[in-house]
Formats: C-alpha cells, structure tokens, sequence
C-alpha cells in the first residue's frame, strides 16, 4: 500500500501577532526570518498516514512545494516521525501560488511517483485556509475524495473512515485511489520524533524535482482560480463603555448589549 | 546561541521541548508537591530515546553526542528539574560508565535495558562519612569462591526507591583512598541489598533519595566493573559527565527563573504600570539572561569536550559550579521579583528556588568544584 501525505510548510502560527507583516508586492505573508512550520493538520494527516503503516506496513511518502531550502527542515521533521522518503517540487514561487494552483502541481507530481493508494492533506493551511486542495487533487487525479477525516476506521476489505461533521460523525466507505483531508482529533495527535529517529532522517531519500519535470493535466486548467486583490491586518481596538443609572437599568441594558453582541 | 547546534540538535532540542511541554509541565508541581515519581512520563521519554541518549544505537540506545545530551536535559530541567534528575543519574551515571569500562558482556545485559526503561540504574557512592570526601568510603568487598560480598550503607542514592541497577563503589584492597576501590554491577534482586530510609527533601522532590544496604550482598564475580582497584578512577571520570548533566539541569532551572519573571513583570502593574517597566528589575532581567547565556556556553563548551573525547574535567566542574550558581541567584531574583506571591506554591518560581539549591551541592558541591579548578591551575603554573 502506497500513501502520499501532502505537507506543506507556512509560518509558525504560534508566533506573535507583532512578528506577523504582509509583504506589499506580492500580497503574501512574509516568511523571511520566521520559523516555519508544517502546517497543523497536515501533521494530523502523516499522523494518520503513519498509523496506517505502522498497523498495515504501508510505505509513507511525503510530498511539498519548495523552494527547497525553506523546507528542508519540514521534510526532515517528517521523516523523522515516520514517513520513508520525501519529494519536494523546489519550486521558490511555491509560496505565491493559488490553491489551484497548489493543486495541479502536486497532482502531477503524485503521478509522477506513481501509483498511489491513498492521497491525504490537512483539512485546510494554517495560513490561507481555502481547503481546495484535497478536492480540486482528487478531481485531477480521478480519486475519490473524503474531507474532513479523523481516522481510518478499518483497512481490511472495503476501507472505512471516520469524517468529522458537525453533529457527531459518519463513517465512510471509500473506493481506492482516494484523497483524504485531514482534520485533528485525540486520535491523531502528532507523534514526537525519536531521538534515533531523528539521526536516521539524514539517511532517508528526499528527491528533488523542478516544476518543469512535471506535467500537469491539460484538461480543465482552472487558472490561478483566484485573483488576490489585497491583504491587510485586522487592527484590533477596543472601547470601553459605562453603563449609568439605576443598578436594575444598568442590567437590562447590559444584557441589550451582550445580546446585540449575540454573546446571549 | 544556535550557531554551536546542528540541525540534528535543533530537532533534538524541538522534541525534547515539546515532550517536556506535553508531558511534564502540566503535571510538576503536582509532583513536587506529592513526591511522586512519574513513571509513566519516564516510560514516554525512554520510548523517546531519552534514557540512553549517548549509548550507541548497537545497544540500544540513540546514539548522540554529549552536545545532544546537554541540549536535551536543558529543556527537561526547564520543565521538572526532578524528573531531570531521574533521567541524568541514569545517562550520565549509569550508562556512561558500563560503555566505557564494562566488559562487552556486560554492555549486551544492562545497557540495552538502561536505554529503553525497562531497568533504572542508581548510582551508590556517598556514604554517612564520606562526601565530598567519597574516596574514604568505608563499604567493603570481599571476594569468596569467585563472588563478591558487598557489606555497609550508601546514602543520598537518586532513584534509589526505583532503581533496578545500583552501581556500587567499595573497597576491596587494602590500599587506602581511591586505589583500594573497585566498582560493582549490583541487581537490586541481589540477595543482601535492600532500601533504607526515604528522604524527605528540599527539592526535586518526584525523584527518590534513599539509603541503599548492602549486607553481605552477594554479587557474581562477572559484576565487577573495569579491573579491581580501578574504581576511585571510575568514579572521578564519571563524575566529569554527571558534572555536565547537573550543569545542564541548572541552565532548564535558570532559564525556567527567567522565562516565568520576564512574563511576570510585563503584567504584575504597581505604581500605575507593570512593574517590568521599572529599570530596577528590567536590569534584574538583563542579568539573568546573560549570566545563563554565559552558563550554557560553558557547559556545551564542556560537552563538545567530552564529545571529542578529550580531557574536560577542569571544563565541566567550571561549568557545573557557574551554572548552579547562576540558577541559585536566578531563583532568588525571580522570587524577589515575584514578591509576597513568589514565596506562595501558586507559581512555581518557589519550587524553582527550592529545586536550584541541589544543583550546588550534588556531584560535588561548589567548594569541590573550586578545588578540582585551582589545583588544575596551580598544577599548570
């Protein structure tokens, strides 16, 4: 059984929002001199992915968008953890790229490496969010596609997963090939690296492919998909207000307040 | 600082920061408070490879580096200065010494099991009279039809309630001072050993400290470790790794000092502002971070030393005294900054404080580092 999890690499969404800037020009999120991270529930998804290997023995490859240099450490986090070998597509205007963008590239970088029997994302970044990519892959690919899963149920037979809704969650049978994306869950908290884990990482292969070794599906190229038009940082404010009169009519207006606030 | 790590290290430091995070924060000063030993957390970080970090992977361990080591028992430190100390005794302490002057027998049956939990060593030293004078030590070894008889009382053994290995020192020639000892491999399931008194303690309180008994304890002749007489040098050797370890633990509990003050100044407001506004205690805080970026220098200038194979002894007890006191002093601006609130078990710079003040007397205190370091100058002049 062959996976391939898809990471990709964005800014630490933990760092303060003073370290946070948006670069003008391109309208992005400046990365320079940040720590950069794999972003959260693309971790969930090796975590699901590596569970399946260490129960079925599947092998576990994990695929990102360069540029290489920033996401070597990405890669090396992963295959310490678990995953066997790594591709990266070095591409340095990855970063700018649109979901669909995002999409149709990994897609042919998935069949590059070949056959695969389970394709899983994270659910949505942590720094754009679209939450395209594992559907707009499966379509490219020809593969089913389940969003938002938690685990996978049972792998013998008929596959099974759990997908997360609202109100509970459903399990889903799937057919092979099929797209995952990935939500997190107590069941697939990341696992830490072990320490020889992490010395045996410099060992693994991690192929490097430029965007022009691959070919992209001709058909129903989207286009960017999206056209970004600007970017700004919420300003946060706040404003105190006092409440007068009597203590009975400070409540009832209190209370107006939350509820036009729709806290109540 | 990160210029002197690899990116192995780099990762070593995130995980090991993480596990600490996860698994020990949440759950210290609950630990301190019930002197419990955490054994689940102590499984978690032997799964993790944290147990035998400088014990080659052929026998099980994870293979690092003392820089790796060092990087790794910072962040624990930060976190459970106690629970540090379980996993330094049993690296630096244990481990160490079976790699370098155990047989290969006896690395293929105790490192294996040290490395991955499934045994805890302790390490048997000090006794009633002799501390920092450990080579007067009054435990004896006889040997008899090829097994040795261990007879006499060892105090201020850490994970001595847990520990599955002890590595005893004892006289065994009637040489005076270190020439008469040899070292010893002693099961806990070894007939005439037994757990004395329980400490109750100031500090790193979730790790045990009890008396170990050796009456008449039989011990197979194979259990020597390295040759008869050999033990005082064994002992010093150690001493240079444990020494590196307890410099390690004090930079987590200098840093810890730090880390809590700096965000406790920036929302304790007296005066109409945060007190963190004062130069006073932003001077405090410069202070702190100074004196233990200067420790955590000296301490991996020590490891990589070590790792190098080459002589450190003078390195590491510098480092072992300028951390420790460097975390003592830590501990008491921060509880000074903390005021009336610092000195109550509501935050943890009191535990801090209390947890700091071991790390200037254990594997020997700062006036034996001073006399290792002055007769290392006085020999050179």
């Amino acid at each position: 059984m062959d996976v391939v999890v898809c990471l990709k690499q964005v800014v630490d969404p933990e760092l303060p929002v003073r370290d946070f800037a948006v670069d003008p020009g391109t309208q992005r999120q400046v990365r320079e001199g940040r720590p950069l991270v794999i972003s959260t529930y693309d971790e969930n998804a090796l975590e699901v992915a590596l569970q399946l290997k260490d129960a079925s023995g599947a092998r576990v490859r994990v695929l990102t968008l360069g540029p290489q240099q920033a996401v070597s450490e990405a890669i090396r986090l992963a295959l310490a953890m678990g995953a066997d070998e790594a591709v990266v597509v070095d591409d340095p205007r990855a970063p700018e790229l649109s979901g669909p963008e995002k999409a149709r590239t990994l897609a042919a970088a998935i069949r590059r490496i070949g056959p695969a029997d389970l394709i899983l994302t994270g659910c949505e970044s942590a720094d754009w969010a679209d939450r395209v990519v594992a559907p707009l892959l499966a379509e490219d690919l020809g593969a089913a596609c389940v969003t938002f899963v938690s685990r996978i149920e049972r792998w013998d037979g008929a596959p099974v997963v759990r997908r997360l809704v609202e109100d509970g969650h459903h399990l889903v049978e799937v057919r092979l090939p099929a797209v995952l994306s990935v939500t997190s869950d107590d069941s697939n908290r990341p696992r830490l690296p072990k320490v020889k884990d992490i010395m045996a990482a410099k060992r693994k292969p991690v192929h490097a492919w430029s965007p022009a070794d691959l070919t992209r599906s001709s058909a129903s190229d989207p286009g960017a998909g999206v056209e970004v038009r600007g970017v700004v940082v919420p300003e946060r404010t706040s404003r105190c207000e006092f409440l007068t009169g009597e203590p009975a009519d400070q409540v009832a207006a209190l209370a107006q307040r939350l509820r036009d606030q729709k806290l109540l | 600082m990160a210029v002197l790590l690899s990116d192995e290290h780099r990762m070593i430091q995130a995980m090991v920061r993480e596990f600490a995070t996860r698994e020990l924060l949440p759950i210290a000063a609950d630990l301190d408070q019930h002197s419990q030993f955490p054994r689940e957390a102590v499984e978690r970080a032997a799964d993790l490879g944290l147990l035998g970090m400088t014990v080659p992977e052929d026998y099980g361990g994870a293979g690092m580096d003392p820089l790796a080591y060092v990087v790794a028992q910072e962040e624990l430190a930060r976190a459970c200065a106690g629970f540090q100390t379980i996993v330094t005794v049993n690296n630096s302490l244990v481990c160490e010494p079976i790699l370098r002057w155990g047989s290969e027998a006896q690395k293929q049956r105790y490192l294996p099991d040290l490395a991955s939990g499934r045994r805890l060593g302790c390490y048997c030293l000090t006794e009633p009279s002799a501390g920092s004078d450990a080579m007067s030590l009054r435990t004896t070894a006889a040997l008899r039809d090829g097994q040795w008889r261990l007879s006499g009382t060892k105090v201020f053994v850490t994970n001595g309630a847990e520990a599955d290995l002890c590595l005893v020192y004892a006289r065994s020639e009637p040489e005076a001072g270190a020439r008469g000892l040899s070292a010893f491999l002693v099961e806990k399931s070894f007939p005439g050993l037994s757990v004395g008194k329980i400490e109750k303690k100031l500090g790193i309180r979730c790790s045990s400290t009890t008396e170990i008994v050796l009456d008449d304890c039989r011990v197979p002749g194979e259990n020597l470790l390295g040759e008869r007489g050999q033990g005082g040098r064994i002992a010093l050797a150690t001493l240079d790794g444990g020494r590196i370890g307890i410099a390690a633990q004090a930079l987590g509990i200098a840093r810890a000092c730090l880390e809590e003050t700096a965000a406790y100044v920036q929302q304790r407001q007296q005066f109409g502002k945060a007190i963190g506004e004062f130069q006073a205690v932003r001077w405090a805080l410069a202070d702190m971070a100074t004196r233990l970026e200067a420790a955590r220098l000296l301490t991996y200038r020590a490891a990589a030393l070590r790792g190098g194979g080459r002589p450190c002894t003078r390195e590491a007890a510098t480092a072992k005294l300028f951390a420790s006191e460097t975390a003592m002093w830590a501990a008491h601006k921060a509880v000074q900054l903390f005021g009336g609130y610092g000195y109550t078990q509501d935050y943890p710079v009191e535990r801090y404080f209390r947890d700091a003040k071991i790390t200037e007397i254990y594997e020997g205190t700062s006036e034996i580092q001073r006399l290792v370091i002055s007769r290392h100058l006085l020999a050179r002049s």
